[in-house]
């Protein structure tokens, strides 16, 4: 019976285990003098969505840039798929950050390319073996599954600002990430537009079971898209909980970001 | 928590504070820290180059691609400004050697300052303003912009992608491109030999080239590769390095310029002093 129960809380805690996607302990990073983050703890677990709120200049996108390998950390531990990052060989890191998407907060195309070529762009240079009809086929898909496909042959430039992040968001999901990092999706569109970025962002969490990290100041966008919301303050993470816990905050100054 | 906080930055603001301001001491201890700070990151930036070149994959596309956008679409001011300046320096030259009883050796005289030094030098800096500034601006505005990061994040070498490529074919651009300055030049030459004369082309060109010797152009030639390196290099450093902002691609553009401008006449006078070194 003790046999048979402690095998089971194995099991479980195994479940656990792989069930976090991400994990923060005591995360610091600081540039020069400006530290940024002093102590972040987080954990992200497989199919959710966790949002994350803060002012702006508290460290939300260098957050997530961290996770990413656009930036270092400077102290604490940093777990990807339950593996310790400082662990890693430099191979073996980029294999877990393959796994990553990051949509960022202007779209950030190509734009010297057209839509086509931005989309085949990471496909050349990841998918080696894949074939021209398989990469039109997988361009087109992207694009359908945005709604842009009449777009395919525009540049950049010809495209609103919330089509370029649709864009952007297609680029990121062809290579079909297991995490998404959305870098304030609804900032600088209209409130019609900044709700089909977040229905985009349900979608895709639907279709492709991604796991989610969206930083925003947009209330409507986190209410729509968080199954988790932390929010951070002065470098560390000052609350957490669901829409509605955190709406109902005794906190004012948590209270603040959903009035 | 928070107050602790606010007591650390506090801190922080009181030590700033009280650091004197204006010192010239300080102020050129800066400037000097900061020269060398660039050199250094100038000395990293070009061994990665070396190092990411030979490094898979090799972006040959892209290196077509900018060798059309850097060499062929540099031509018609090549052409023109060579043209002038073939034209003009036969022109001044003239009353010169006329005073002299040497006109004849108008052709030899200008075909010798042409393929030494005019038409590298000339099209290194025409060529520093053109594609040096080019390079810097589109390098800073794609990292304004983050399409670097959204390439890294892509999992492409952004450095391999953008900066071998661009550094590649200005250092093979550059010397087809002299070698096309100087023709243009001698023909300015030629329309200005005939405007006070009549001069056969057959005569004009065969005087220069039984004028010119190997090392008249061999040496002139092979800097130009180096003229050619040090524009792209520096193009990509001052763009791939730029602050975030609107205000850094301007800068990256208007450094590119000058310093790569710079660089060509101390490559010059170095490669100057080389040859009569070698020649001696």
């Amino acid at each position: 019976m003790t046999t048979e129960t402690s095998t089971r809380e194995t099991k479980d805690d195994d479940k656990q285990i792989n069930s976090v996607v991400v994990e923060m302990q005591h995360l610091k990073k600081s540039f020069g003098d400006k530290e940024v983050l002093l102590d972040i703890n987080l954990v992200m677990n497989k199919g959710e969505n966790l949002v994350i709120l803060g002012k702006s200049g508290t460290g939300k996108s260098v957050l997530i840039k961290c996770i990413v390998g656009l930036m270092e950390i400077d102290y604490g531990k940093l777990l990807l798929f339950g593996q310790d990052i400082s662990n890693l060989k430099a191979n073996k890191l980029t294999e877990l950050h393959r796994k990553i998407g990051f949509l960022f907060q202007s779209g950030a195309l190509y734009d010297s390319m057209t839509v086509r070529e931005n989309l085949e762009f990471p496909l050349k240079r990841q998918v080696t073996t894949i074939s021209k009809a398989e990469m039109n086929a997988l361009v087109k898909e992207s694009l359908e599954n945005v709604g842009l496909s009449e777009t395919i042959d525009m540049m950049p430039s010809e495209l609103s600002g919330g089509m370029r992040k649709r864009l952007g968001l297609a680029r990121t999901l062809i290579l079909k990430p297991e995490i998404m990092l959305y870098d304030e999706p609804s900032t600088g569109l209209d409130p019609i537009t900044s709700k089909e970025i977040s229905s985009l962002i349900l979608e895709v969490q639907k279709k492709y079971h991604t796991s989610s990290i969206i930083i925003t100041h947009d209330r409507e966008c986190a209410k729509l898209t968080a199954n988790r919301i932390i929010v951070i303050k002065d470098g560390v993470c000052a609350a957490e909980g669901s829409y509605n816990d955190l709406e109902n905050s005794e906190d004012p100054w948590v209270r603040s970001f959903f009035e | 928590m928070e107050k602790i906080i606010l007591e650390h930055f506090q801190n922080r603001k009181q030590e700033k504070e009280t650091i004197p301001k204006n010192i010239p001491v300080i102020v050129s201890h800066t400037v000097v820290h900061k020269f060398f700070l660039e050199v250094y990151s100038l000395t990293i930036f070009t061994f990665r180059f070396f190092k990411e070149v030979f490094v898979p994959p090799y972006e040959l596309n892209e290196l077509l691609k900018q060798s059309f956008l850097i060499g062929y679409k540099s031509l018609p001011l090549v052409a023109v400004t060579s043209f002038i300046i073939g034209l003009v320096l036969t022109v001044q030259s003239r009353p010169t050697l006329e005073k002299f009883g040497a006109e004849s050796l108008l052709p030899m005289m200008v075909a010798i300052s042409i393929i030494r030094e005019i038409g590298p030098v000339i099209t290194a800096l025409i060529f520093a303003g053109k594609v040096g500034s080019g390079i810097g601006a589109e390098l800073a505005s794609m990292n304004v912009t983050e399409q670097i990061d959204a390439m890294q994040v892509s999992h492409t070498n952004p450095f391999n992608y953008l900066v071998v490529t661009r550094v590649l074919s200005a250092t093979i651009m550059l010397p087809l491109l002299v070698v096309f300055s100087d023709a243009v030049g001698l023909f300015g030459s030629y329309v200005a030999v005939n405007l006070k004369g009549n001069v056969s082309a057959t005569i004009f060109f065969s005087q220069i080239f039984q004028s010119l010797e190997f090392k008249d152009v061999f040496p002139a030639f092979i800097k130009t590769f180096f003229f050619g390196f040090t524009i792209g290099l520096i193009g990509c450093y001052k763009g791939y390095n730029s602050n975030k902002g609107t205000e850094g691609v301007g800068k990256a553009a208007n450094s590119a310029v000058v310093f790569a401008s710079l660089m060509v006449f101390i490559i010059d006078m170095i490669a100057v002093q080389i040859t009569s070194l070698l020649q001696n």
